[in-house]
């Protein structure tokens, strides 16, 4: 049982902006957070605008330089794409472990995103990528690093009149490694307990780029930036990426909570990210470790 | 997808049609399509709908509970405190059809009044015009609460100076063992190996919540249609709100799922009191995540092996203690107790044997039944202790368990002579070999194979006295009915009377009606629990059937002028086995019956073995009627880096006695293997002081269909069990060894044992880092 | 007298849904989800297993895709189409999934059925050649506490071979 809400349809974006505008309000998109919010804590009278009829915002776009997703794309819309497991490997991989299949067709990555929730699976892959968010209001657009876009724990830099329009990325150039896992208490449909992106790109036997974003481990999602630039300009040996590794698990800040201790966290961080910096560095650079 | 091995079998003196077979299920097509009625799809004209406020506290005095401005919203119709209901006010949670002496504190109040003692402990009922209206007469009601101490953990519940949770003492029940010489025993043993087991609370998650409707007819009987594993509630029902029996009718709809949550009343007197207020239909679906809190999840245990074995592997003496959480309220905890007292030796012969078992109360959510019952926790505990003994001798553990089986014949921890096979090593064998060979262990996964076996119990307590009806008769087209107050809760238990009439009278089974669960209208079979109900209703079908049979047979003898021993019944025919074409319809032979006044019908009783109880000090005596054994078998990988445990292979193997349905054997072992996998990784109720942290599926982690692993079921079949046809219950039995199988096999994996369930990735890897400093 | 925000919240809308092919109307508040009005309409096999998308015993199609109907508001369905599991066939018209699941055995309580079968409808659609990976992933939202779905695998298994054989549009 919902508790009753005013519940706007705009037909448009220009409306749905117009509605936003007026305040009081928020954007309702797959519902799949919101409403089970809603029916949990039982407070009657919100306003919500909808955005089911605004196909501008579904689409995702595939440029050689720049891949771009509306805020309405779907987790299954996601998967269906064939260009995505190239332009954003990890964003599949995590699609595929993401809740279950009837939340896949509704959840979009703007509402994953925009609920702040350090458990939000969309956001490490993205980060990963160095995603850009795009935010529009009647007052205009803008647009901002994702990382930039996250300040605290369920809070965003969405100010209560925009909508995140469009996630968009630099396709990873060939040889790069993006990869994703998902640590949670059970394989299927579970809240993450620690999620993992890396990024690697290697020229030669030189790590160039390095990207680690960690999930449900700090107020935010957040990339390990201590560790990522121990990586960059270095040959990655098995002590390089397990120094790294013990790095990044210093950098987070976990809790303890029904899931797991903060304790674990550390160690699943540690663990988790030498294993994906290890596969990434064997996939960007040819070099295989034997340790 | 099963193997049927059965050696050394009785010769099956039967020629089996329709038992054994895998035949369609009666109740499969009407939910597969999507027709089969549930408590919560039924509707009247003028219904109301019931919302139920739970306390939000774990121990508090209620000071005041203010239900006037509920009552003042428009479209509730009733809202009911403590102080609106009769006097009786309590509801007895004891068993149904018991005729035993009542256990202490088993009575739980309908309404808490004056006091609630566990989060969740139901204050207020309403009925309203609608749903929304209901759930906004809650938020009307208030109510100050008093906090005071609660306990929330059954060693400070014992400990001098606890708070009380009712009576004078928080000790619920208890039972003593001894049997034998435990001092000699352990002057014996070459080893003693000592260890401390503990498991969790589970939750029942049945898909479909409590639901149930309830409205006063025109003849004042109180109807109440429900989601119930039991009929003969009808009895505490009228009991508990004042009214004769004879004025109430329970009828259960197809059960979405019970295992043990649905066997004591949930809803049903709250609707019944709604009923008779509002004078209207009042029907209730409880929200998920009230239901989590209106019924009694699995009781945790802590479980304490101390063990004395020669240094070939014979056990010489054993001391079992146990402890159980029964919660707030006693409910079946002294049963639950008792089953886990008598299931803690597992399926092996100790003669020199000390147990000591306590339930204690606490603030918390009260436990009840759930499939296994407390032999199930007590079986994790004595499997383990095989593995750990058998790593301390150097020896396999296999053998341990093979010098330790008990057999046919001999005398179980209770004093009881088992007298069915006792078919635990040809399964377990079977269960380990069928594993395959062992694939390798990565750098980073450890493969791990692990056994367990198991003795648990069907039927029920044999001093309750357990008895179950059936009738069946055939019309006069010929064609077949079977009444059956039995529940069907998702385990085939009316398709199985479909089957066994069928056999017998020579008529396919999907043509055979059946009508169940009806407490006015259909003879009463007792209650879909303790794996009874096929052991129970089943005989008394096979009896009913057999008595018709015998009548048909009779009249169609003096027909053909032949002996009846001369004359089969089979494709809806009765024949002379030597001369087929010599035949008459199952039509014509009733018309022949009914010309000669005989009964085609029959109403047969059948009557389980009783006994007068247990000795308190020695805790010996006939407990129940019989038991089944097998074993199950786990293949687990172990990421010795974050700690995750994957089940690679789950596979059962039971003697069933006799597999009446194939497919819903095999169907119940698979779906254990699943249980007992959540309850062995995944799944954990976490209370805080009471409070439950994991209340919704998001929190309490099921089993999904990403963590199912290749599971297959061996059906053995001795024939010697107490059910129609030689067939044993199963459907505890087979959950009884999978965690501990599942444990046992992360055991071998990462060569040490977690003892505590579930194993979480973080007590994996806590163990890991532990051996890693040690060494 | 109600508030302003008061009348815009108890304004109710009529929203007309195909279900099964045909036209069901109802007015409804915004509050009020595909699940509840299915089911107040006469629907009792969209089954409430949670309300919050855990378990997906409320599954149906929505214009072919599946989504859990306690998770998808009434007025977002008006002008939409609903298949539930009685529209995929019945005793006299089987659909081959629901032929197999019945040989198959893959039903006990029976209670998470017309959500899986839903669920497993549009993983068919989706791919008519599934692997066992590809199942499990399709029933990844939809819980069984009874079956240990090993018997729901292999009768999607072979209602996808029926329906290849068949050549016939799922």
């Amino acid at each position: 049982m919902l508790p009753p809400f005013e519940l706007l349809q705009p037909p448009s974006l220009d409306e749905a902006l117009k509605m936003l505008a007026a305040g009081e309000s928020a954007p309702l998109a797959g519902g799949t957070n919101l409403l089970p919010d809603l029916r949990a804590h039982g407070k009657a009278g919100g306003r919500f605008i909808s955005l089911a009829a605004l196909d501008q915002l579904r689409g995702i776009e595939h440029s050689e330089h720049r891949v771009s997703m509306g805020g309405s794309t779907t987790l299954s819309d996601i998967l269906r794409d064939p260009l995505m497991p190239t332009a954003a490997p990890a964003l599949v991989s995590m699609a595929e472990v993401f809740a279950g299949t009837m939340v896949r067709n509704a959840a979009t990555v703007a509402g994953n995103i925009c609920y702040g929730s350090p458990s939000a699976d969309v956001v490490p892959p993205l980060l990963s990528l160095d995603a850009e968010v795009t935010l529009v209001s009647t007052k205009g657009e803008r647009t901002l690093g994702l990382d930039d876009f996250l300040l605290d724990y369920k809070k965003t830099a969405r100010r209560p009149d925009e909508l995140l329009t469009a996630v968009s990325w630099t396709p990873p150039a060939t040889g790069t490694a993006n990869l994703f896992y998902k640590l949670g208490r059970r394989r299927g449909d579970a809240i993450t307990v620690v999620g993992v992106a890396v990024t690697i790109v290697a020229e030669g036997n030189t790590c160039t780029k390095a990207r680690i974003a960690l999930g449900s481990v700090a107020p935010t999602v957040f990339r390990a930036q201590g560790a990522e630039n121990a990586l960059i300009g270095e040959s990655l040996t098995a002590a390089t990426i397990d120094a790294a590794a013990q790095s990044a698990a210093q950098e987070c800040r976990p809790i303890d909570d029904i899931r797991a201790s903060a304790e674990y966290r550390r160690h699943a961080v540690h663990m988790l990210v030498r294993r994906l910096l290890t596969q990434a560095w064997q996939t960007a650079s040819g070099v295989n470790h034997d340790d | 997808m099963s193997k049927i091995a059965s050696p050394g079998a009785s010769a099956a003196n039967v020629n089996l049609r329709q038992i054994g077979k895998p035949l369609v299920r009666t109740d499969s097509p009407p939910k597969v399509y999507g027709t089969a009625v549930y408590a919560g799809d039924l509707t009247m004209p003028d219904m109301l709908y019931a919302a139920v406020l739970h306390s939000e506290r774990a121990s508090a005095l209620l000071r005041r509970v203010d239900t006037a401005r509920a009552k003042e919203l428009a479209g509730v119709h009733c809202v009911l405190t403590a102080k609106d209901l009769p006097a009786s006010q309590g509801v007895m949670t004891d068993m149904p059809g018991q005729t035993g002496g009542m256990t202490k504190n088993t009575k739980q109040p309908i309404l808490a009044k004056d006091r609630v003692r566990f989060c969740g402990e139901p204050i207020a009922l309403v009925a309203a015009e609608s749903v929304s209206i209901a759930e906004q007469a809650l938020s009307l009601i208030e109510i100050d609460y008093e906090d005071i101490a609660g306990v929330y953990d059954p060693v400070d519940a014992l400990a001098p100076g606890a708070p009380i949770v009712f009576g004078d003492d928080n000790i619920v029940a208890s039972y003593k063992v001894r049997k034998g010489d435990i001092d000699k025993g352990f002057a014996e043993a070459d080893l003693i190996v000592e260890n401390t087991f503990t498991t969790q609370y589970q939750e029942q998650a049945f898909l479909e919540p409590e639901a149930a409707l309830a409205w006063v007819d025109e003849h004042e009987v109180l109807n109440i249609r429900s989601s119930t594993q039991v009929v003969e509630h009808y009895r505490a029902v009228a009991d508990a709100i004042g009214l004769p029996h004879n004025r109430v009718r329970l009828r259960a709809e197809f059960v979405g799922g019970g295992f043990g949550g649905k066997e004591v009343m949930t809803i049903e007197v709250w609707l019944a009191l709604l009923a008779l207020a509002s004078r209207r239909p009042v029907r209730l679906v409880q929200p998920r995540e009230r239901s989590f809190l209106s019924h009694g999840p699995r009781h945790p245990f802590t479980m304490t092996h101390r063990t004395g074995v020669t240094s070939d592997g014979k056990i010489t003496a054993l001391q079992i203690k146990l402890t159980s959480d029964a919660g707030a309220y006693a409910k079946l905890s002294p049963y639950i107790l008792l089953y886990a007292t008598v299931g803690a030796t597992g399926p092996y012969r100790v003669d020199n044997l000390q147990i000591d078992s306590v339930s204690a109360a606490t603030n918390n959510l009260p436990t009840c039944a759930f499939r296994g019952f407390g032999t199930m926790q007590a079986n994790l505990a004595c499997e383990g202790q095989m593995e750990e003994i058998a790593k301390a001798l150097g020896m396999d553990s296999m053998e341990v368990r093979r010098r330790n089986f008990i057999h046919t014949g001999d005398a179980n921890v209770t004093g009881q002579i088992i007298r069915s096979a006792v078919w635990s090593d040809q399964c377990a064998t079977q269960a380990l070999a069928a594993l395959g060979e062992r694939p390798a262990d990565t750098q980073t996964t450890r493969i791990g194979h692990g056994v367990a076996c198991y003795q648990q119990s069907y039927g029920r307590i044999r001093w309750m006295k357990d008895s179950s009806e059936a009738w069946v008769g055939v019309e006069m087209d010929g064609t077949v009915i079977v009444r059956s107050a039995v529940t069907d809760i998702g385990a085939g238990q009316s398709s199985a009377l479909a089957q066994i009439t069928g056999e017998i009278l020579g008529v396919p089974m999907d043509q055979v009606v059946v009508y169940f669960g009806d407490g006015a209208v259909t003879p009463l079979a007792g209650t879909s629990t303790a794996s009874r109900a096929l052991y129970m209703s089943g005989n008394a079908t096979k009896m009913a059937a057999s008595q018709v049979r015998e009548n048909l047979l009779g009249c169609a003898a003096r027909h053909f002028g032949v002996e009846v021993e001369e004359l089969d019944m089979g494709d809806s025919q009765v024949f002379a086995i030597d001369d087929p074409q010599r035949s008459m319809t199952l039509n014509e032979c009733v018309k022949l019956c009914a010309a000669e006044g005989i009964h085609r019908h029959n109403l047969a009783i059948f009557k389980a073995p009783t006994s007068e109880g247990i000795d308190p000090e020695t805790g010996q005596g006939e407990v129940f009627p019989d038991f089944t054994y097998g074993a199950h078998a786990a293949q687990v990988a172990v990421d010795i880096e974050t700690g995750e445990v994957r089940v690679l292979q789950s596979i059962g193997a039971h003697d069933v006695g006799q597999a009446i349905n194939m497919r819903a054997v095999e169907g119940q072992v698979e779906g254990s293997a699943l249980m007992g996998q959540g309850f062995a990784l995944s799944e954990e109720l976490i209370l805080k002081q009471g409070q439950l942290q994991t209340g919704s599926f998001s929190e309490y982690l099921v089993p999904t269909s990403e963590d199912v692993p290749e599971i297959k079921a061996i059906i053995l079949e001795s024939r010697s069990g107490l059910g129609p046809f030689g067939a044993k219950g199963i459907g505890e039995p087979v959950y009884a060894p999978v965690a501990a199988s599942i444990a046992n096999a992360v055991a071998d994996a990462i060569g040490v044992h977690i003892f505590e369930l579930p194993i979480t990735p973080e007590k994996v890897v806590k163990v890991l880092r532990e051996q890693e400093a040690a060494s | 007298m109600m508030t302003d925000k008061e009348n815009e919240m108890a304004t109710e809308k009529l929203v007309s849904v195909q279900v099964n092919g045909e036209t069901c109307k109802a007015t409804v508040p915004a509050c009020r989800t595909l699940l509840e009005m299915l089911r107040e309409l006469g629907h009792a096999e969209v089954k409430c297993g949670c309300e919050k998308g855990d378990c997906g015993a409320c599954a149906v199609l929505l214009d072919g895709k599946v989504v859990d109907s306690c998770l998808t508001l009434a007025w977002h369905a008006d002008g939409h189409s609903v298949t539930t599991a009685q529209g995929l066939g019945g005793p006299n018209n089987p659909h081959p999934l629901q032929t197999a699941f019945i040989e198959h055995g893959s039903a006990q309580c029976g209670y998470c059925t017309p959500g899986m079968i839903m669920a497993a409808k549009a993983l068919l659609d989706d791919i008519p050649d599934p692997s066992l990976e590809d199942i499990k992933r399709g029933l990844s939202g939809n819980l069984c506490r009874c079956t240990g779905y090993t018997r729901i695998f292999s009768a999607i298994h072979a209602a996808a071979q029926t329906l290849r054989q068949q050549g016939a549009a799922p």
